[in-house]
C-alpha cells in the first residue's frame, strides 16, 4: 500500500517537471523563432481603447517592421496598484501610462522609470506646464505628456430646441435654462452622487473653477498663500449646491456607469462631464444630437478659467530587456505623428505634442475652440495637495457628497477640506 | 502495537504533508512577512526603513489613520451582528423546517443552497442592478404594490448601504448555514425525537430541549465561519460600493480598508504598503482573538448544556 502511495506521488511529480520543462522550451523555441522581432508590452489604464490604441500601433509597426506593441491595459480602480506591484516583481510593462504630479511621481521615486530629457529631445518643445505634471523638482522628465482631458457641459440639442433654448455664457443663464427645462418637465441633469470623483473632477475643478478664481487661486493655495475656507471655494461650493434641485430622483445612489447611460441614451437634457466621454456617447446613441459647453462665466466679460487637466504621460521601464526599441517608440510617441493619430482616434482626448492638427470630431472641436480665449488650468488640489492621505482629491470629492446629502453647509464642506488637508501644513 | 501505530503516523503524515507545504508556503509565511513589513516604512511597494512599532502608534494616535480605522471596525461589528442574525437564526429555523417531512422538501434543501453556487461579484453586482435608482426593478416591485413612500437611494444612503451589503451577503450563503444545520439535524436519533412526540412535546420543545442542544457545535462553527468571512469580506464591497465604502466610507470593512490604504496611490487613500501591513496585522489579531473567544463562549455553553 505504502510503496503504491509512494509510486503514484513519484510520477505526480514527475509528470510535474516534465510538464514544466515542456512549457519552457515552448517558450523558449516561440523566443528564438522571432529573434528579429521585438514586442514591447504597452501598459494603461484604458482599457476601452484596446482596440483603438491598437490601430494605432499597427501605424508604427507598419514604421519598424521589427518592433510589435502588445497593449495592455488594466482596469482603472486596480491600475496603480497591479503597475506597482509588477514593476515591484521585475514583470512590469516597457511602456507605462502615468497619471500626473504626485501619482506619477511616486513610481519614479520606486527607481523603475527612464529620466528622458537627454533621451528625448523633442520634449524641449511641449508646453512646460505640461512637463511639469511629468518632473520631478530638480525638472528631470520621466514621462512624455500624452493626454489631456477638459471638462464641461453636454447638452441634448432636440431638446434645447423643443424648449427655444440657447447655450448658456454665464451662471444665470445657466441657472434659467435649468428652470425652464425643469418646468417643462425634463430630467435636466443625468448626474448622480454615488461615485464622488465626478462631484470633484468634473464639476468642481471643472464648473467651480470660474468662481473660485482658477489657476491663479489653484496657485496660491498650493503656495499656502489662501485656504480652502476662503470666499472663492465657498463661492464655488456655493454654486454646486445650487445644482442639486435639477438632479435626478434619488441621485445619491446613481453611479457613474447609470449616469453616462440615462444621457447617452437621451433621457436626460444635459451631463456635466470630462472630454473622454465622447467615445461613450458615440457608442451609447451617436452623437447627431449632442451638443457641448464650456463652464459658464460668473459674469459677462469674465475670462474663462477653462480645466484642461494634464491626464496622462507616457514613462519607460528602466528595466526593459529592449531598451533601444523602447526608445525608438518612445519617440515616436513624442511625434505629431502619434499625436494626430491618437486625436483621430480619441476624440476628447487632446496632445501636447507642439504642431499643427485636424480634429475631425465635431465635439472635439468645440471643446477646443475655448482654448485660445481662456486661462488654462488643472484640477484644483491634484497637485501636491494629495501627495499624501487623506489626499485633496478624496477630500472635496467627499465634502460635495456630504454636502449634497445634506451633512455639511457649502462652508462646512469647505472647512471639512480644509481640516483633512492639515497634513499639509504641518 | 507500537509498530502499527507507527505506521499509522507516518501515513498519517503523507496526508499532512503537501497541505503542510501548502500552507507553510502560501499562507504563514506571507503572513509572517506581512507582519514583518508592518514595521517598515518606504514609497515603494516593499517598505525598507525599519520604524519598530512607529506604524501602529500613528494608527491608533494620528487622526487621519485612526478614524478610518475605527469606522472599518464599527462597520464590519455592524455587518457581523446583521449577517449573523440573517444567516445564523434565519438559517437555523429554515434548516429546522426543511427536515421535517413534507412534499418538497428535499427541493428546498437544494435551493436554499443555490445562491451560495454563484460567485460574490456577480451577486454584488446584481443587487446592485436591482437596487439601482433609476432602471432597478425593486423600486418599481415597491412602486407595484403601493410603497412607494418606502423608496430609498439604497446604496447611495449612507445609513442603509451598509444594511442592504449585509442582506446580499446572508442571502447569499443563507445555504451555507442551511446545509450545517440540517445536517446536524439529521444527526438526532429519530428515537430520540419520537419519543417527544409520543410526550406530546411542541414544536418549540422540541427545538429548545432537542434540537437545539444536539447543533449548539455547529451553532458555535456557523458563526466562527461568518465572524472570519466578515472580518474579511472584500468582494461584496468591491462589486458593490467600490473600494472606498462609499457612500462617505459607511460600507468600508477592513477587508476593503486594508486593500486601499496597502495598494491604492496616495491620492486615492493609499497609506503605504507598511501601514497596509500594520492594518493587515491588526485584522489577524481582531479576528484570532475574536475567534478565541467564540471558541470558549461555545464550549463553555456546551458544558453547561451537558451538565
Amino acid at each position: 500500500m505504502k510503496k503504491l502511495l509512494l509510486a503514484v506521488l513519484t510520477m505526480v511529480m514527475a509528470a510535474n517537471f516534465a510538464f514544466a520543462a515542456g512549457t519552457q522550451e515552448i517558450n523558449a523555441a516561440a523566443e528564438s523563432g522571432d529573434s528579429d522581432k521585438v514586442k514591447l508590452v504597452f501598459t494603461s489604464w484604458r482599457t476601452e481603447d484596446i482596440e483603438r490604441m491598437n490601430r494605432i500601433n499597427d501605424a508604427f509597426t507598419k514604421e519598424y517592421p521589427n518592433i510589435e506593441i502588445d497593449f495592455q491595459p488594466v482596469k482603472d480602480t486596480e491600475y496603480d496598484a497591479q503597475l506597482k506591484q509588477s514593476l515591484a516583481a521585475g514583470v512590469g510593462a516597457d511602456i507605462i501610462f502615468l497619471r500626473s504630479y504626485d501619482s506619477g511621481y511616486q513610481i519614479y521615486k520606486t527607481g523603475s522609470l527612464e529620466v528622458l530629457n537627454d533621451k528625448i529631445m523633442d520634449l524641449k518643445g511641449f508646453p512646460s506646464a505640461a512637463i511639469a505634471a511629468w518632473s520631478t523638482p530638480e525638472m528631470e522628465t520621466y514621462a512624455i505628456p500624452s493626454v489631456g482631458v477638459v471638462h464641461g457641459v453636454y447638452y441634448r440639442k432636440s431638446v434645447f430646441e423643443k424648449y427655444g433654448l440657447s447655450v448658456p455664457a454665464t451662471w444665470d443663464e445657466f441657472m434659467a435654462v435649468c428652470e425652464t427645462l425643469k418646468d417643462g418637465g425634463e430630467t435636466v441633469f443625468a448626474q448622480g452622487t454615488k461615485d464622488n470623483w465626478m462631484l470633484y473632477e468634473v464639476m468642481f475643478a471643472g464648473l467651480g473653477a470660474n468662481f473660485y478664481g482658477g489657476e491663479e487661486a489653484r496657485q496660491n493655495l498650493m503656495n499656502k498663500d489662501i485656504r480652502f475656507t476662503d470666499a472663492g471655494f465657498v463661492e464655488a461650493m456655493e454654486r454646486m449646491k445650487d445644482l442639486q434641485p435639477y438632479f435626478p430622483d434619488r441621485f445619491e445612489g446613481i453611479d457613474y456607469v447609470t449616469m453616462q447611460q440615462i444621457f447617452g441614451t437621451g433621457n436626460a437634457a444635459m451631463f456635466m462631464g470630462g472630454s473622454w466621454e465622447i467615445g461613450i456617447f458615440e457608442d451609447l446613441g451617436g452623437l447627431e444630437d449632442v451638443g457641448y459647453f464650456a463652464p459658464p462665466l460668473k459674469a459677462k466679460g469674465d475670462t474663462l478659467q477653462y480645466c484642461f487637466h494634464v491626464d496622462a504621460g507616457i514613462g519607460m521601464n528602466k528595466n526593459t530587456k529592449y531598451p533601444d526599441e523602447a526608445l525608438t517608440y518612445m519617440k515616436w510617441l513624442a511625434s505629431p505623428a502619434y499625436a494626430q493619430l491618437m486625436m483621430d482616434e480619441l476624440p476628447g482626448f487632446f496632445g501636447y505634442t507642439p504642431g499643427s492638427y485636424t480634429l475631425s470630431n465635431d465635439l472635439a472641436k468645440q471643446m477646443q475652440s475655448y482654448v485660445a480665449s481662456s486661462v488654462p488650468t488643472v484640477r484644483t488640489v491634484w497637485e501636491k495637495l494629495s501627495a499624501e492621505s487623506p489626499s485633496g482629491n478624496e477630500l472635496v470629492a467627499e465634502a460635495i457628497q456630504k454636502m449634497y446629502a445634506g451633512e455639511l453647509t457649502p462652508e462646512e464642506a469647505c472647512k471639512y477640506v480644509d481640516d483633512g488637508l492639515a497634513w499639509y501644513y504641518r | 502495537m507500537l509498530e502499527a501505530r507507527k505506521k499509522h503516523a507516518r501515513f498519517l503524515f503523507l496526508f499532512i504533508f503537501p497541505a503542510f507545504i501548502i500552507y507553510t508556503v502560501f499562507m504563514l509565511l506571507p503572513i509572517l512577512n506581512s507582519m514583518k513589513y508592518s514595521l517598515y516604512t518606504g514609497d515603494g511597494l516593499i517598505p525598507t526603513e525599519f520604524v519598530g512599532l512607529d506604524n501602529y502608534v500613528r494608527l491608533f494616535t494620528e487622526e487621519r489613520y485612526s478614524v478610518k480605522f475605527w469606522n472599518a471596525f464599527r462597520n464590519n461589528i455592524k455587518f457581523f451582528v446583521i449577517v449573523t442574525l440573517i444567516q445564523n437564526v434565519m438559517g437555523f429555523f429554515m434548516a429546522v423546517m426543511v427536515s421535517r417531512s413534507f412534499k418538497g422538501n428535499k427541493f428546498m434543501r437544494k435551493l436554499s443552497f443555490l445562491p451560495t453556487t454563484l460567485s460574490v461579484l456577480v451577486v454584488g453586482y446584481i443587487f446592485k442592478l436591482i437596487l439601482n435608482p433609476y432602471y432597478g426593478v425593486f423600486d418599481k416591485f415597491l412602486e407595484m404594490i403601493g410603497l412607494e413612500s418606502l423608496i430609498l437611494p439604497w446604496l447611495g444612503d449612507p445609513r442603509t448601504a451598509i444594511y442592504v451589503v449585509a442582506i446580499a451577503v446572508s442571502w447569499q450563503f443563507f445555504g451555507e448555514s442551511v446545509l450545517f444545520y440540517t445536517s446536524g439535524i439529521d444527526g438526532i436519533p429519530e428515537s430520540i425525537m419520537e419519543a417527544a412526540r409520543i410526550d406530546g412535546a411542541s414544536i418549540w420543545q422540541e427545538i429548545y430541549h432537542i434540537i437545539l442542544p444536539s447543533v449548539l457545535p455547529i451553532v458555535g462553527i456557523v458563526t466562527i465561519l461568518i465572524f472570519i468571512g466578515d472580518f474579511t469580506q472584500f468582494d461584496i464591497i468591491f462589486a458593490m460600493t467600490g473600494t472606498r465604502g462609499d457612500p462617505g466610507y459607511s460600507t468600508d470593512l477592513f477587508g476593503s480598508l486594508f486593500y486601499r490604504t496597502a495598494f491604492a496611490s496616495s491620492e486615492r487613500g493609499g497609506w503605504g504598503t507598511g501601514m497596509g501591513a500594520t492594518v493587515a496585522t491588526m485584522m489577524f489579531l481582531i479576528v484570532t482573538v475574536g475567534v478565541g473567544i467564540f471558541l470558549y463562549f461555545f464550549s463553555k455553553k456546551r458544558e453547561e448544556l451537558e451538565k
